[in-house]
């Protein structure tokens, strides 16, 4: 282990663990407004009136005619509204906020507020959509002639739900206007989006929004987009509140139903194979947007790269739609699209080995990309891929393929045993151009005359330890104690925007950007003076330039890559499966820090369990979500997954501080595929969606 | 106290229930979820005869204002009970949730009521002007529908002992902590030189009221196993019938097969 | 109108006039600051805003204030300047058992609980005695072998 990999006591630790630590909602409230939004009933209608109400002393509403810039959130299109306008496009789309003194009155004005519509039609289910957002094709070989060379082609289709980030801090803003100037701080993963969308909403000069992130209760994506909207509504509302602080703490149950999910899936895979090999894939992809566009695109754009797995398919097609839906928009969760489409692939290579007559593990291996092969955009896996050895940890720590066979023998009793095997990669960083196009990362470090470093970058720390690691690698070049450099939660006033908390970029990126700041200091310090030193991000050489229009090139410049097992045994009476186990080898480069990243890697381990499994959240006939409490939207508990071990696997990324690479994601990404294999094991028959639960469990077993 | 009363003796509970408009609280874990209920809550927590415990003549005697984690840690606690209150929700909820709460709540899902109606046991109802004694079975009405009299409180559980070792139980639930049941069911049955002297079932979380059909379970009392053994799919016909779903996070086909699956379970356990 | 509800708070004897249906939870967040005091769901099933009372582990959200008339309370804030917890804030350290922090003052006095009750315990009695206690960060093993550590280097403190 690499020294730089010792685990240190995080920079966040006491405050959190002793209760001092000030999250959004915990700022005192004396002398604060409390808003509520007045949000649609309706899945789809025109809106005909907000009925006059004779509002108590003090308290106000404000309604889209209110917003003093531009009513538009920008996040990549900028279609959704800060307050709707003539239609609302789901349930739970916000038409107006009630702002005043006392929370109770806020909640009951908002309740008796009458707001008139018109209901319109509603597209609830995406196979009935007819408005795409994004379509995007793109492809490799000649397809049409694998196809028509096969031995045999396969078809199947693959459907995968919701997932709620469920964050254990809900959503959280408090706004200021004062002297011309809007200030904000609350809980969110990318300051300067939200930033961004403020200066755009209310019609200010940059230099008059400052953005400050406060201690964050996770996020897993579902900050990213999400407080860009929050916080216009907020700073809308205190934009009329006469200088007083407003604030909104979404309720659990307003969190769930109403802010950004991962979205539902539903993929076609056609595959082409002959003598026993795949020659060919043609992969039909479509995600359910919901009402607007928010992170779709790029969601999307993930979900497709991945499409392919991480096997070497020479002649591929992909199509991907994202459709509407008058339903809650979906938008960023861990892994981005991939977990969607790597389910799809892993079973369907499982279905294939199964019809083919030999085991998945072995049928996968042979299907394997190595270094210099080509990827699903034309790029190239230009690092080695260290997959082989990883697949043989998993196998010495679960003892898969000998458990896998005794199951496979197995007498017809009451519990059902299986063992299944998914092998994934994550895309380090931003897909394609965006970190050279759009992000244009800078940070500084400030060195005081005292000799103190502070970092100063945008980063946010939302559980994922980034403070501590950035820290770590600065005092490293250093040569300084820990202690000697900071890392405050971000404020746009103080420090440069080295872009979003997201796609597992900030340590591999902004971390080098970062080292080659203190490199730049270290050769410039001068005791006792106050010094400053900037990076800016630059494209490293190798990478193939990635064209977004053609879905050509390096879409990145490395991968992160995993293996998994997981066992289960399953009641054949009742369809409840037990986790025996979940047993993963992950390469996310050298950890900077083992402790926090076998964090990340167990956490992201057990939401991908929870996606594939517990974690059921349905829409009912109107498109309004019916899991919004934790009492009806399950997530793992301390008992789920008795046994979970990890072993980090280290291929080191040249271009990334010390050798690593992205790894918040990664954990997530393949374990339903996992997962869904062992299961098809235990009960012998093809699982083709997720989350799978016991009655799907039950009512097919009874089947066969 | 502002909104609440504090009695500290069942007699004081009583009469305060008769003269106010309240709402018992027991353990406060069901009544506490969701918006704030308007009026006056009669908290129960400190009245000492809630809390027995004692034995009398092979009936233990559960006073209603114990909680799951005080008859866990019970000696006279029956294997069952325990085997069902372990499995409630989780730690913090069992230190306060309170068996009454479980059954004044009126929900089929209650894990503790489950085992109350296969035991046949009985509540003792009481007010300031007499008790009671009611077959758990007779005191759900309908779905959350009790025959509790606004002045009287539920003081005991009477659970009878006799035929509570031989059981097999089984909470089917989609997660192993802080879940609700989403299909529960116990059997009881005692075997006498080969003869069945008792059967009991009970299923929870199926529909409305708890499901137990003592008509049903007497056609196996009294036969021997290979008596039994004829009029098995009778049996299993006449649960067939007994049993209808209602639907809720899961289908009623889905409950319906597990309660066939589990019963028969419980018949192929006593190799019945 | 009688004198209000009286209760040991932290050490300290406090006394709450306002409703008696009022949470506990919102009481020790909003009229005594204890922000420690987490709200994650307000429906007992997350664990956040655990407390202990009288020893116990409870959830705050779903205690009323009247269920706390002469009740002692211990939240985190006063928690932390003991010395249990003090080998409790070691053990999590050492793991990096805190990631966003925001189940860890629950999950802390949930530890507390179960070493209180059995101060050796046993993997599995840890996983009980935490399962009330959601966690979507860590997927609970650095929380499980903190509690362990703490249970072995604290010997002698519960």
């Amino acid at each position: 282990m690499k020294k730089i990999s010792k685990s240190v006591v995080k920079k966040d630790h006491q405050t959190k663990i002793d209760g001092t630590a000030w999250y959004v909602g915990d700022y005192p409230q004396a002398g604060m407004l409390h808003g509520r939004i007045v949000r649609s009933p309706h899945p789809h209608a025109r809106i005909i009136e907000i009925k006059p109400y004779a509002l108590p002393e003090g308290y106000f509403i404000v309604d889209h005619r209110d917003v003093p810039g531009i009513n538009e959130v920008h996040i990549v299109k900028d279609d959704t509204p800060v307050f709707a306008v003539e239609t609302v496009e789901y349930i739970g789309d916000p038409v107006l906020m009630v702002v005043g003194p006392d929370e109770n009155t806020v909640l009951r004005i908002a309740g008796e507020i009458e707001v008139v519509y018109e209901p319109l039609p509603a597209t609830l289910d995406v196979r009935d959509s007819i408005t795409t957002f994004f379509d995007y094709n793109f492809g490799k070989g000649d397809p049409d002639s694998a196809f028509a060379n096969a031995d045999k082609v396969y078809q199947e289709e693959f459907e995968t739900g919701y997932q709620e980030q469920a964050y254990l801090e809900t959503q959280g803003m408090i706004a200021t206007f004062a002297d011309g100037k809007l200030s904000i701080h609350g809980s969110m993963q990318c300051p300067y989006y939200v930033h961004g969308a403020i200066a755009k909403a209310l019609g200010l000069t940059p230099d008059r929004v400052r953005v400050v992130q406060d201690i964050t209760g996770g996020g897993f994506g579902g900050k990213e987009a999400y407080p860009s909207i929050l916080a216009c509504e907020v700073a809308v509302a205190a934009y009329h509140a006469g200088g007083k602080p407003v604030r909104v703490i979404f309720d659990r149950r307003e969190d769930m139903e109403f802010t950004s999910k991962r979205h539902p899936s539903l993929s076609t895979y056609r595959v082409a194979v002959k003598d026993r090999r795949v020659t060919a894939m043609d992969i039909d992809v479509i995600f359910n947007a919901g009402g607007y566009t928010t992170l779709s695109a790029v969601v999307l754009q993930r979900g497709l790269i991945a499409a392919p797995g991480v096997y070497n398919v020479e002649n591929l097609r992909v199509r991907g739609r994202a459709m509407k839906t008058n339903t809650v928009p979906n938008g960023a969760y861990r892994g981005f699209g991939g977990p969607q489409t790597f389910f799809a692939v892993e079973m369907m290579m499982n279905h294939i080995a199964r019809d083919l007559g030999e085991e998945p593990l072995p049928f996968k291996q042979r299907h394997l990309v190595k270094q210099g092969d080509a990827t699903s955009t034309g790029g190239i896996y230009h690092f080695p891929v260290p997959l082989p050895d990883m697949i043989a940890e998993v196998e010495q720590m679960s003892g898969y393929s000998q458990k896998r066979a005794t199951y496979n023998t197995a007498k017809p009793e009451r519990f059902q045993r299986g063992i299944g095997i998914s092998i994934w990669f994550h895309g380090a960083g931003f897909t394609g151009s965006g970190e050279r196009d759009h992000i244009k990362a800078v940070t500084r470090l400030h060195k005081t005359t005292s000799g103190y470093v502070e970092i100063l970058a945008s980063q946010s720390d939302i559980g994922q330890g980034i403070k501590t690691t950035l820290c770590k690698i600065v005092a490293n070049e250093l040569n300084l104690p820990l202690e000697r450099v900071t890392y405050n939660n971000p404020d746009t006033d103080r420090v440069p925007d080295s872009g979003p908390t997201v796609a597992s970029r900030s340590l591999m990126t902004v971390g080098e950007l970062l080292r080659r700041a203190a490199i730049h200091l270290r050769s410039e310090w001068k005791e006792g003076e106050d010094q400053t030193v900037e990076e800016r991000f630059v494209e490293p050489d190798f990478v193939i330039p990635f064209d977004i229009e053609k879905f050509q090139g390096d879409a990145y410049p490395t991968y992160a890559w995993a293996a998994s097992a997981v066992e289960v045994e399953v009641d054949t009476l009742t369809g409840v499966n037990k986790v025996l186990g979940a047993w993963a080898s992950f390469d996310v480069g050298t950890p900077i820090d083992y402790n926090i990243v076998v964090g990340q890697m167990e956490g992201g381990l057990m939401q991908g369990l929870g996606y594939a499994s517990m974690e059921q959240m349905a829409t009912d006939n109107n498109g309004r979500i019916r899991n919004n409490s934790f009492s009806d939207y399950l997530i793992p508990t301390s008992m789920d997954v008795p046994v979970l071990e990890v072993k980090m696997h280290v291929e080191e990324y040249p271009l990334g501080p010390y050798g690593a690479k992205g790894a918040g994601e990664l954990p997530l990404v393949g374990m339903p595929g996992a997962y869904m294999a062992a299961m098809e094991q235990a009960l012998n028959r093809k699982i083709q969606h997720i989350p799978f639960s016991a009655e799907d469990a039950l009512l097919g077993a009874t089947q066969e | 106290m502002v909104n609440g009363f504090n009695p500290n003796s069942l007699r004081q509970a009583l009469e305060i229930r008769a003269a106010n408009d309240v709402i018992p609280y027991a353990g406060g874990t069901d009544l506490m979820i969701g918006e704030q209920h308007p009026g006056s809550y009669l908290f129960l927590h400190a009245v000492p005869e809630l809390k027995r415990v004692y034995l009398e003549d092979g009936i233990l005697h559960l006073g209603a204002g114990c909680t799951f984690t005080e008859l866990l840690e019970h000696p006279l606690t029956p294997a069952l009970l325990k085997e069902a209150l372990s499995q409630i929700a989780a730690p913090a909820i069992r230190n306060e949730g309170t068996i009454g709460g479980n059954i004044g709540n009126g929900s089929a899902k209650a894990d503790s009521a489950l085992i109350f109606f296969v035991a046949d046991a009985s509540l003792k109802l009481e007010s300031s002007t007499g008790t009671r004694i009611l077959p758990i079975r007779d005191f759900y009405i309908g779905r959350k529908q009790l025959a509790l009299h606004p002045d009287e409180l539920i003081t005991e559980v009477l659970l009878p002992l006799r035929w509570l070792d031989g059981y097999v139980y089984q909470k089917v639930a989609a997660r192993k902590a802080l879940a609700i049941s989403r299909i529960s069911f116990v059997g009881l049955l005692t075997l006498d030189n080969g003869v069945i002297a008792h059967c009991a079932t009970a299923f929870g979380a199926v529909s409305d009221v708890v499901i137990r059909r003592p008509e049903i379970d007497s056609m196996l009392i009294g036969k021997s196993v290979e008596q039994v053994k004829a009029i098995r799919s009778d049996y299993l016909a006449a649960y067939d019938k007994a049993i209808v779903p209602t639907r809720g996070r899961v289908s009623s086909e889905y409950r319906k097969a597990v309660c066939l699956n589990l019963l028969l379970d419980f018949l192929n356990h006593y190799e019945i | 109108m009688d004198q209000g509800i009286e209760f040991q708070l932290n050490g300290e004897r406090v006394s709450y006039t306002g409703s008696a249906t009022t949470r506990l939870l919102d009481v020790l967040r909003d009229n005594f600051a204890l922000t420690g005091v987490k709200c994650g769901c307000k429906e007992g099933e997350c664990g956040a805003c655990s407390v202990l009372l009288d020893g116990k582990l409870v959830n705050s959200c779903m205690v009323a204030m009247g269920r706390v008339a002469g009740a002692s309370i211990v939240t985190i804030e006063g928690y932390s300047k003991t010395a249990r917890f003090a080998a409790l804030n070691a053990a999590y350290a050492a793991v990096s058992a805190v990631q966003c922090g925001f189940c860890t003052p629950g999950m802390i006095l949930a530890s507390e609980a179960i070493l209180a009750k059995t101060p050796h315990p046993t993997e599995e009695e840890i996983r009980a005695g935490i399962s009330g206690n959601l966690c979507r960060c860590t997927g609970y093993n650095a929380i499980v072998t903190a509690i362990q550590s703490a249970a072995k280097e604290g010997n002698g403190l519960w």
